[in-house]
């Protein structure tokens, strides 16, 4: 039977209540679409960081700080920071989902992100589109940028005067710095009139963030910031529990669930299990990764069984700890082997930019002095050299030069000694001179 | 050698079929409750008919713990997944198995590929023109379905048009079950960008490539599952501020034993072509492990292995395949060391025309033939060009009154003399720069002293003899030189044996560079009788 019939065969909830091991299936199928939802919400993950019984957590922070400048009728400014996959933006969404369900008509949300709207221009477009989709106003794609700051500025004034809060969300904040800050100054600068009403969220991933204003703008900034850090052991364990246990109170079968949640608890005992985290959280320390690393468990899930296994966990492990540039090594042919361990053996030499020529020299001498049998002609080796350009194992010291042939530039090795000599071990077909030549 | 058709092939069958559909299916199609007369969604599934689990994995030797990888991260139906990277080296089969797998899973897919979609532009409206089944004819003038340049304006297009075709999906498997049940599974749609790496060359490579991988959370469409293709690994897209990591699947190369199980598909006497492998495979694969390559170098080489054979179904025994062997074996080390050119890679082969020779000149490297002969034809005056310009690339430019001035010879001479004196690490250190600089780059009119220096240096008569109209316009030295050597020099200029440099920030004038390897050179000058190599300045 091919998985395709047997993904049509499976109704969405054609036999609820039998306990055979058909059915089985298709609980396991419903179990496994509805965790890879919550890993595919952006959001869900974060939900047990954020309660309000803790209140030193930012989540706390972050939602007086917003509902205040709601409450009280005054501006505020200030900067989400810390490393990428730590629930910076998850935590602020989640914090205005609930402002919104509290406070429906005080508040609109405003979000830009400096990827797209890194341009001034491009961002007071999207802010007027976003506050014209707001109170249903027609949007003019063709309006000026002045159009649209004056646009702003009113609709600023009005909403103060409604007392209803903006908030502008700016994602990737540092990427908003690059030009002149136009928009930046702009909004700090209506933060600071007592007419207007908005809050103004930076999101970054650089730390210095706030450094990298310029000074007129840097002077409205309120600096505040609130600094996000990636999880603990124990909040791990409690993110883990949140994402994968499965609820009791869905479409899926109640036995099903209560089998499903026991034995995901005694994988959690297993100490093999905490091995796995522990070597984990060593390399990979933010939810981000968590998010993949179950993503990979939970697809790995053999529906037929039904359950989640300790070789899921273990299987995810070793999918994420890859080291692509040993699995590029490994697919080298011989010859790339050997103008890897040429340009090593230069790079030994401390000679600081050589380029093809150079390398075919060593190459040369190489043969000379060992007579080893893999001797090829120099086009050959050309050949190999872009097949090693091409897979990134080399580059080119600079990107200028286009005009000059290849075997000119100057190039430079992109793996360290001890990859190489690592990778030589793995190597299937490696000649034993090369593992000389290279240590 | 089949796989090695199959990406190429697949994606065009996906087009064709989806153009074939259009026409034919629209009775069946055409009473959907939005269906129009145009694309409809059924366009988005793979044109034929879905293919079985076992077929996919037996179709793709070697591949199946990378295909039930992929199939695992897609999930059953309906499920939503987060982006996936699927990399690994050329020919590999990533596109076609990505291809193949959505055929067998028969979900809507979208596909792209960067190497045709060439900039940003052309990449954002080709996704939104399939997302929104608008198919640029001549009706609407060839134009895409929304003019969208900019990401911001993309990402805004992009997710009203997905959320309307999971709509439409929705709506469709909820009323029309029968129908439609067996062309589409479930009401997710991929989005498969191929070739993401190529995206690396593009101008504004380090905005797009942090906004392609966030895509999945710029949009928040859980319904739109993504698939990244690369040929380069996953941390070449790093950039300073980092950016969310796909999940990825690895695509290695093929070990040897599934290459050879790839390159037996489709050959009709295997144990023939078995035993050509084994005489082949070994020697080759310790140069390149790249299928496409190979399968292109076996193709001939396996033609000439067939030569002495009459029959062509015949089964080898161990003296044939001792003697077919003996045959091939100066084919195959002229291919090993020939870089897999096919137009004309038997030496045997004496006819060779001109534009082969200029092609094998355009390699830079000169051939590697062992006659005195030049395998291309030249005209003399093109060849004492091409001499005089790898001179000048060559020699430095102060060199030139010592070199080809009789009365400076002598001084010349010391000149060589006082450098042969100075301390080796210094000369070494000279000769690693030349060769990190490359050929030096030269004004028209050093070539043309050079060029009339070299010229009238070798006045034999057996050049007159050989060519009189050649030196017939060295010697008139007039405009009417001028003018044949320029059109010499364009030629020479177009066949890539010299190349136009950047123009001189003082003269303004324009630069050349010869781009004649010194083998090739002397091959020239060996032709035409010349001794280039008192001429070569040795640091």
């Amino acid at each position: 039977m091919t998985l395709r019939q047997r993904h049509g065969g499976g109704g969405v909830l054609s036999s609820p209540r039998s306990n055979s091991g058909r059915s089985n299936r298709e609980e396991a199928e419903k179990a496994s679409i509805l965790l890879r939802g919550r890993l595919s919400s952006p959001t869900f993950i974060f939900q047990p960081l954020c309660h309000d019984s803790f209140p030193d957590s930012n989540y706390s922070k972050l939602k007086f700080l917003i509902s205040a400048s709601i409450k009280e009728a005054c501006n505020n400014s200030l900067l989400l920071l810390g490393p990428r996959g730590c629930g910076k933006k998850a935590v602020l969404e989640i914090v205005l989902e609930d402002l919104l369900l509290e406070c429906p008509d005080a508040l609109t949300v405003i979000r830009l992100n400096g990827l797209l709207h890194g341009e001034d221009a491009s961002a007071l477009k999207e802010i007027a589109r976003q506050l014209c989709a707001d109170h249903q106003l027609s949007f003019s794609k063709t309006a000026s940028f002045d159009d649209n700051s004056q646009f702003l500025m009113a609709m600023l004034r009005e909403s103060g005067l409604a007392h209803k809060t903006i908030t502008f969300v700016l994602d990737e904040f540092d990427l908003f710095t690059q030009g002149k800050q136009r928009l930046l100054y702009a909004l700090l600068d209506a933060v600071q009139s007592v007419t207007s009403q908005a809050v103004v969220v930076g999101v970054s991933c650089r730390l210095d963030a706030d450094q990298l204003l310029e000074k007129r703008v840097r002077s409205r900034f309120s600096h505040r910031k609130l600094l996000f850090l990636p999880p603990s052991e124990s909040e791990v364990q409690r993110l883990m529990n949140h994402v994968l246990s499965l609820p009791m109170d869905s479409s899926i079968l109640l036995d099903y669930a209560a089998e499903f949640n026991k034995k995901l608890q005694d994988i959690f005992a297993h100490a093999s299990f905490k091995e796995i985290i522990q070597t984990f959280l060593g390399s990979f320390p933010t939810v981000m990764h968590l998010k993949t690393f179950l993503f990979q468990a939970i697809s790995s899930m053999d529906l037929d069984l039904g359950y989640l296994t300790l070789k899921n966990f273990s299987s995810s492990i070793s999918c994420i700890q890859r080291q692509p540039k040993i699995q590029a090594l490994k697919d080298c042919s011989v010859l790339e082997l050997y103008i890897l361990v040429c340009m090593k053996r230069l790079e030994v030499k401390e000679q600081n930019s050589y380029s093809f020529n150079a390398l075919m020299r060593e190459y040369k001498s190489i043969h000379d002095s060992f007579q080893m049998s893999d001797f090829y002609s120099q086009q050959m080796c050309l050949r190999a050299f872009e097949h090693l350009l091409q897979c990134g194992l080399i580059s080119f010291l600079d990107c200028k030069g286009r005009s000059q042939s290849i075997e000119f530039r100057s190039v430079k090795l992109l793996v360290s000694s001890a990859e190489l000599i690592l990778g030589l071990k793995s190597h299937i077909s490696c000649p034993a001179l090369l593992h000389k030549l290279a240590s | 050698m089949g796989k090695e058709l199959s990406p190429q092939s697949a994606r065009r069958s996906a087009r064709l079929c989806s153009a074939a559909k259009h026409s034919n299916e629209n009775d069946a199609v055409g009473k959907e409750p939005s269906g129009s007369c145009c694309p409809s969604i059924c366009d988005l599934v793979y044109g034929e008919e879905p293919i079985s689990f076992d077929h996919l994995l037996s179709s793709f030797p070697g591949r199946s713990s990378q295909i039930r990888g992929v199939l695992q991260l897609l999930g059953p139906p309906n499920s939503p997944m987060l982006p996936v990277l699927i990399y690994g080296g050329p020919s590999t089969g990533k596109t076609s198995i990505i291809l193949q797998l959505f055929r067998h899973l028969s979900r809507p897919f979208v596909y792209t590929s960067c190497r045709t979609c060439y900039s940003p532009r052309v990449l954002f409206e080709s996704i939104l023109n399939q997302l929104s089944l608008h198919r640029p004819n001549e009706d609407n003038g060839y134009s895409s379905a929304k003019r969208c340049e900019k990401p911001s304006e993309f990402i805004n297009l992009l997710r009203d048009a997905s959320v309307g075709l999971v709509k439409s999906l929705k709506d469709k498997t909820v009323y029309s079950k029968t129908k439609l049940s067996g062309v589409i599974d479930g009401n997710m749609v991929y989005l498969v960008i191929d070739n993401i790496d190529l995206v690396l060359e593009w101008d504004k490579s380090s905005s797009i490539l942090p906004f392609l991988f966030s895509l999945y959370d710029l949009l928040k469409v859980p319904e739109l599952g993504l698939i990244f293709i690369s040929s380069v690994s996953p941390d070449m897209f790093h950039s300073a501020t980092g950016s969310l990591e796909p999940l990825s699947i690895y695509f290695p190369t093929y070990s040897d034993e599934d290459m050879r199980q790839i390159l037996m598909r489709d050959q009709s006497n295997r144990k023939l072509y078995s035993s050509f492998l084994d005489a082949v495979l070994g020697p080759f694969c310790r140069i390149t492990r790249r299928l496409d390559e190979l399968s292109t170098v076996f193709a001939t080489l396996f033609t000439q292995y067939c030569k002495p054979l009459g029959d062509k179904q015949a089964v080898p025994n161990e003296d044939m395949k001792r003697r077919l062997f003996s045959h091939l074996q100066p084919h195959i080390s002229h291919c090993l060391s020939e870089t897999f050119q096919i137009t004309e890679k038997v030496p045997l082969e004496a006819e060779t025309s001109k534009t082969s020779g200029l092609k094998r000149g355009r390699k830079m490297l000169g051939s590697s033939d062992h006659s005195n002969e030049l395998d291309f034809h030249m005209c003399t005056s093109a060849r004492y060009l091409l001499i005089s310009a790898f001179l000048a690339s060559r020699n430095p430019a102060t060199l030139d009154a010592s070199l080809f001035d009789s009365y400076g010879g002598s001084d010349g001479r010391k000149k060589r003399r006082k450098i042969s004196e100075k301390s080796k690490g210094l000369k070494e250190a000279e000769e690693e720069e030349s060769l990190m600089k490359g050929p030096g780059s030269f004004p028209l009119e050093r070539l043309i002293a050079i060029f009339q220096c070299l010229t009238s240096v070798a006045e034999d008569p057996f050049e007159e003899q050989e060519d009189p109209e050649g030196s017939l316009s060295v010697q008139s030295g007039s405009s009417a030189l001028a003018s044949t050597l320029l059109l010499q020099l364009s030629s020479l200029c177009n066949s890539n044996f010299i190349v136009k440099g950047g123009s001189c920030p003082l003269e303004g004038s324009t630069r050349y560079r010869s781009m004649v390897s010194e083998d090739l050179a002397l091959k020239v000058a060996k032709s035409i009788n010349f001794p280039l190599a008192k001429y070569i300045y040795r640091g």
